[in-house]
């Protein structure tokens, strides 16, 4: 799949060097169809996909009703539409950890079922293939998988950092943990300043920021979910030294409450200036630069998530699909699609990309805009791309997650040691696994 | 024998002002920090973030929550509006006449013992498991996406506590005037209309306002049954919490905005409940 | 009856219907609560108790049940986050709910001491319960911002050490009572200021006649006389807290640790987050069970009170 990516990326480099204005190719007829009804979130890349799909109704006079729902009652609304009679809702936005519900319920048509010709552009990222599913082993990905979904914005985290403070204390800008921590050193002030912020709070937050470092170190929470082994490793010594370095940077370099920090108290303490490096969800970019939101404007740069010294380079996604649900009649489905196919298509994500969105093809990033200042960080988005996966790909996912969420924190806030805590969750998890039936089994335990 | 209000309880001096001081302090309480959502309504996000107390006031989130395209906030309101007050009159109605019958006419223990201890156990339902079947059920019966939806869920959730309520508020009423009024030919219903309601006013209005304000901050169940054209204000305010950080200034501004026709309906709607009643009061 | 043009027949039709609405109407008054409340209410309960034995999955975009309650039983008895959660729900309500009706009524009765500005006092009163419940959370959550929070800052400039308001395990559970009792002492003195409206003046002449101090006529005659609305109000607010989910979900999440688990957020994250449908309603069950138990301990202790006056 690295390969794949290469290839695609290389193409749209190559692509663009020899047709500068590929950009303003001609728009995508897709054809007269009904009007549509789009369950999506407010969010901050909302205001983009707003822009899209007047562009979308103007170019080609199919309507499209967008349903702005908040984000806690997106699951809901998505569930409710799907166990009905008929869906209210023609596409679904459906967040990367609710997809296998609904892939595995039978509850979306499988998009080249509606039209056998549709496909995803070549160009279009692939998010870890979250939008494939292969009933038969039960996995996410696209060998001997269904196209179930196509992603309208995917994110992953970066590492930010004060260009201002780096060049006062004659830093640059790190590549591994260690010198993270090296850099605390010089930045870290506490109350004035903090080193490093990054989420530590109970639940998802915690569980997703240290996967960094898990997946840093190696290490993974079950052995090979692709292929059944559902064996529980997340009690290795890799991921204890992974939760290990995850709490020495929170100690060295974070504030006293290192472990009630979710997103938005990261991007506060960034945005105020109060925190000088951090680790924060790509979304949030919009607010560095807004004069409204943020006193640091200009002063951040993105470079992609360190490494720890003797590991390799992290990237865990968080993308949106958009899956089409089954119970609809056959015209409505195949309006969905031609919106997801004028969606996909160059000149429809460079607009998405103006408009404030993330795009979803790899040759937008690699197009002019990125010499533009506001898309100063393509470069470390597109980067991470390359070597991104997604993580908790299974059906128990969501209670995998809340257990690593709680023990991952325990540990934070000290409540017991790394190892305690690492064990404590892979009991639980294999507990999960077993009750439902899937080939698991457990490592030794870890020193307590 | 007077009954009612005007209860200037004649306490000493002293005891007045440590009163008076305690409540002054219990109000400032009860009101700092909506007053202080008020002033971050008018502070530019980063103001708020850094919880500036000199800041430049602005207007933007105001202008942002009430004009912009993604907020249909006056609609919002509307939809609010007419749930709030249709469901609040209703469950008024409803529930004051099944307290008053069940306090009044002997209704056999099992009848009365079943239906008070039902209402307690529905009470005790968390409301999330009950979302999906009804959104079932009104999907089947059309009723989808219409506020009629929000204002018979409203009614029903909000029936235990005002019969309870009411039922307290007749228990009150000193038996021996219903017991003269029905001597002197009073008819039951006027029995109800004339005597008992007017005296227990003060437990209607409580049991009202109650009643509004549950419906009007109501959300699982708005946000279940409606979509962007119904949709309620805590729907609506619940957009400003989003995936990755709270829109702070938005959401004082939202949250500003909805409280100050809830409090306007409810101040209306309490003046007409009390002239209702003196106008059929028999004091 | 047939139609009489003559006024006076016309009276007589009217006093007709009259008539039998008064002789029916200890039914129609009652009929319509139980028939609303059946409708609305027993298929929903009913799918809960089926759920709560059962298991519940979906194949194929429909769902299916197959009886399982062992399954569902195993999962609470071995759920790790259930026993924090009750001791915390536990804790939270107690405290909460007693401060709350200390605080409400304490108010009521101050209020309406007042000789002017009752009804302004009383609005200003109600706004905590107005705002949004989301921003509640939300605003809260800044106010307990541990670096820029308004206590803080306040803590800071005294000269004091800010608080890690909802970043320490000890300190967290206090900080959501806090905002729940903010929150609903509103409701408690709503109920108690309309009781204390409707009680007697002369009773309370004829006491203070004969010679009883304030505290006397307050603990032995205002008191007792709100009873009535002090159990609607101790009933209602008991439940609800049971059911408190806007704040700690807000707050903190259930964090740190699991000083803040509150069942009903533990609710929310197995029966929606991670569809466990039958074990979700089992726990309902199980909550339902503890607040029963709750009433019925607040109950006694309550009628102990009162007969020890």
């Amino acid at each position: 799949m690295n390969i794949q990516r290469a290839i695609a990326v290389l193409t749209a480099v190559v692509a663009t060097a020899i047709t500068p204005f590929a950009a303003n190719a001609q728009a995508v007829d897709v054809g007269k169809h009904p009007p549509i009804t789009i369950l999506i979130n407010s969010s901050p890349w909302y205001g983009g996909f707003e822009k899209v799909v007047q562009l979308y109704e103007q170019q080609t006079g199919n309507r499209v009703k967008l349903d702005t729902t908040p984000f806690g009652g997106m699951l809901e609304k998505a569930r409710n539409a799907v166990r009905g009679q008929r869906s209210p809702y023609d596409l679904l936005n459906l967040d990367t950890q609710w997809t296998i519900e609904f892939y595995e319920g039978g509850f979306v048509t499988p998009l080249k079922d509606i039209d056998p010709s549709f496909d995803l552009p070549k160009e279009v990222l692939a998010y870890g293939e979250s939008g494939y599913w292969n009933a038969d082993k039960r996995w996410r990905t696209s060998k001997g998988g269904k196209l179930m979904a196509f992603p309208p914005n995917g994110n992953v985290a970066f590492f930010v950092y004060r260009d201002d403070l780096y060049r006062t204390a004659g830093l640059k800008p790190p590549q591994t943990w260690e010198e993270v921590i090296a850099n605390c050193s010089k930045l870290h002030q506490p109350p004035n300043t903090y080193g490093m912020v990054m989420r530590g709070e109970r639940g998802n937050a915690i569980r997703y920021d240290w996967m960094y470092f898990m997946q840093g170190k190696n290490a993974t929470v079950v052995r090979d979910a692709e292929n059944g082994d559902y064996t529980v490793t997340i009690n290795s010594p890799q991921a204890k030294a992974a939760l290990d370095l995850f709490i020495d940077v929170a100690k060295k370099c974070g504030p006293p409450n290192a472990g009630a920090l979710g997103q938005g108290d990261v991007i506060q303490l960034l945005s105020t200036g109060k925190a000088a490096q951090g680790m924060v969800i790509s979304a949030a970019w919009a607010n560095f630069d807004d004069a409204n939101k943020s006193a640091v404007v200009g002063r951040i740069q993105a470079v992609p998530v360190p490494r720890p010294a003797d590991g390799k380079p992290p990237a865990v996604l968080g993308n949106w699909n958009m899956v089409v649900p089954r119970n609809l009649p056959d015209e409505q489905k195949k309006a969905a699609l031609a919106f997801a196919r004028w969606f996909l298509s160059a000149p429809a994500q460079r607009a998405y990309a103006e408009g404030g969105s993330i795009p979803v093809r790899s040759d937008t990033f690699a197009s002019d805009l990125a010499k533009q200042p506001k898309y100063r960080w393509f470069d470390a988005y597109l980067k991470m791309q390359s070597y991104a996966s997604q993580e908790l790909g299974y059906a128990e996912g969501a209670q995998v997650e809340q257990v690593l969420g709680l023990r991952l924190n325990q540990a934070l806030i000290g409540e017991m040691s790394s190892g305690r805590a690492l064990n404590a969750a892979a009991k639980d998890i294999e507990e999960i696994f077993r009750k439902n039936g899937r080939r698991t089994g457990a490592l030794p335990p870890l020193p307590e | 024998m007077t009954h009612g209000t005007s209860t200037a309880l004649p306490f000493a001096g002293r005891e007045r002002a440590i009163g008076l001081a305690l409540l002054v302090l219990a109000v400032a309480v009860v009101v700092g920090p909506f007053v202080w959502i008020a002033l971050q309504s008018f502070k530019r996000q980063i103001d708020i973030l850094t919880g500036a107390w000199v800041f430049t006031p602005t207007l933007a989130n105001y202008v942002d929550v009430l004009f912009s395209r993604r907020s249909d906030f006056a609609g919002n309101v509307t939809n609010s509006a007419i749930v709030a007050m249709a469901s609040t009159v209703l469950v008024l109605v409803i529930g004051t006449l099944a307290a008053y019958s069940l306090h009044r006419f002997r209704w056999s223990r099992a009848i009365s013992a079943a239906f008070l201890g039902w209402t307690l156990v529905f009470h005790m339902v968390p409301l999330l498991t009950l979302v999906g079947p009804w959104y079932v059920a009104f999907r089947e019966l059309g009723l989808y996406d219409t506020l009629w939806a929000l204002v018979i869920t409203h009614v029903t959730i909000n029936l235990p506590m005002t019969v309870w309520l009411m039922m307290a508020f007749f228990r009150e009423i000193p038996h021996e005037i219903e017991e003269a009024a029905l001597v002197d030919g009073c008819r039951p219903l006027q029995a109800f209309w004339r005597i008992a309601l007017p005296l227990a006013a003060p437990g209607l209005i409580a049991a009202g306002i109650l009643a509004f304000i549950f419906s009007w901050n109501e959300f699982s169940v708005a946000l279940t049954l409606t979509s962007r054209e119904t949709a309620t204000v805590p729907v609506a305010v619940a957009r400003f919490a989003q995936q990755y950080e709270v829109q702070h200034s938005q959401m004082a501004a939202a949250s500003v905005v909805s409280t100050l026709p809830a409090l306007l309906l409810m101040a209306l709607g309490q003046r007409f409940v009390v002239r209702g009643l003196t106008l059929g009061a028999v004091k | 009856m047939a139609s009489i043009p003559h006024p006076a027949g016309r009276v007589a039709a009217r006093a007709g219907l009259v008539d039998r609405l008064d002789r029916t109407f200890r039914w129609w008054s009652f009929a319509p609560a139980v028939v609303l409340l059946f409708v609305l209410t027993i298929f929903p309960i009913v799918n809960l108790l089926r759920m709560a034995v059962s298991n519940v999955q979906f194949v194929d975009g429909r769902a299916v049940w197959s009886f399982a309650p062992g399954r569902n039983l195993q999962a609470m008895l071995g759920d790790p986050v259930l026993g924090a959660a009750v001791v915390n729900t536990a804790v939270f309500v107690v405290v909460a709910v007693a401060l709350e009706m200390a605080i409400g009524i304490g108010l009521a009765l101050l209020v309406a001491r007042l000789d002017r500005g009752k009804g302004l006092v009383r609005t200003a009163m109600i706004l905590p319960i107005l705002v949004p419940p989301v921003a509640i959370g939300s605003m809260w959550k800044l106010m307990y911002n541990y670096d820029f929070g308004v206590f803080n800052q306040a803590l800071t400039a005294l000269g004091a050490m800010p608080v890690n308001w909802l970043g320490s395990t000890s300190v967290a559970l206090t900080s959501v009572i806090l905002v729940d009792v903010w929150h609903w002492v509103p409701f408690v003195f709503l109920i108690l200021f309309a009781a204390v409206e409707g009680v007697p003046q002369d009773v309370i002449e004829a006491a203070r006649i004969d010679g009883a101090t304030s505290g006397q006529v307050t603990r032995r005659i205002i008191l007792p006389l709100l009873a009535p609305a002090i159990g609607v109000a101790l009933l209602f607010r008991g439940i609800f807290a049971f059911k408190a989910f806007d704040e700690v979900f807000l707050l903190t999440g259930g964090g740190p640790g699991t000083s803040t688990e509150l069942v009903s957020l533990h609710l929310y994250k197995v029966f929606f987050e991670q569809n466990q449908l039958g074990y979700g309603a089992m726990l309902s069950l199980a909550i339902i069970a503890m607040i029963v138990a709750f009433l019925l301990v607040a109950r006694r202790a309550g009628t102990a009170l009162a007969t020890t006056r």
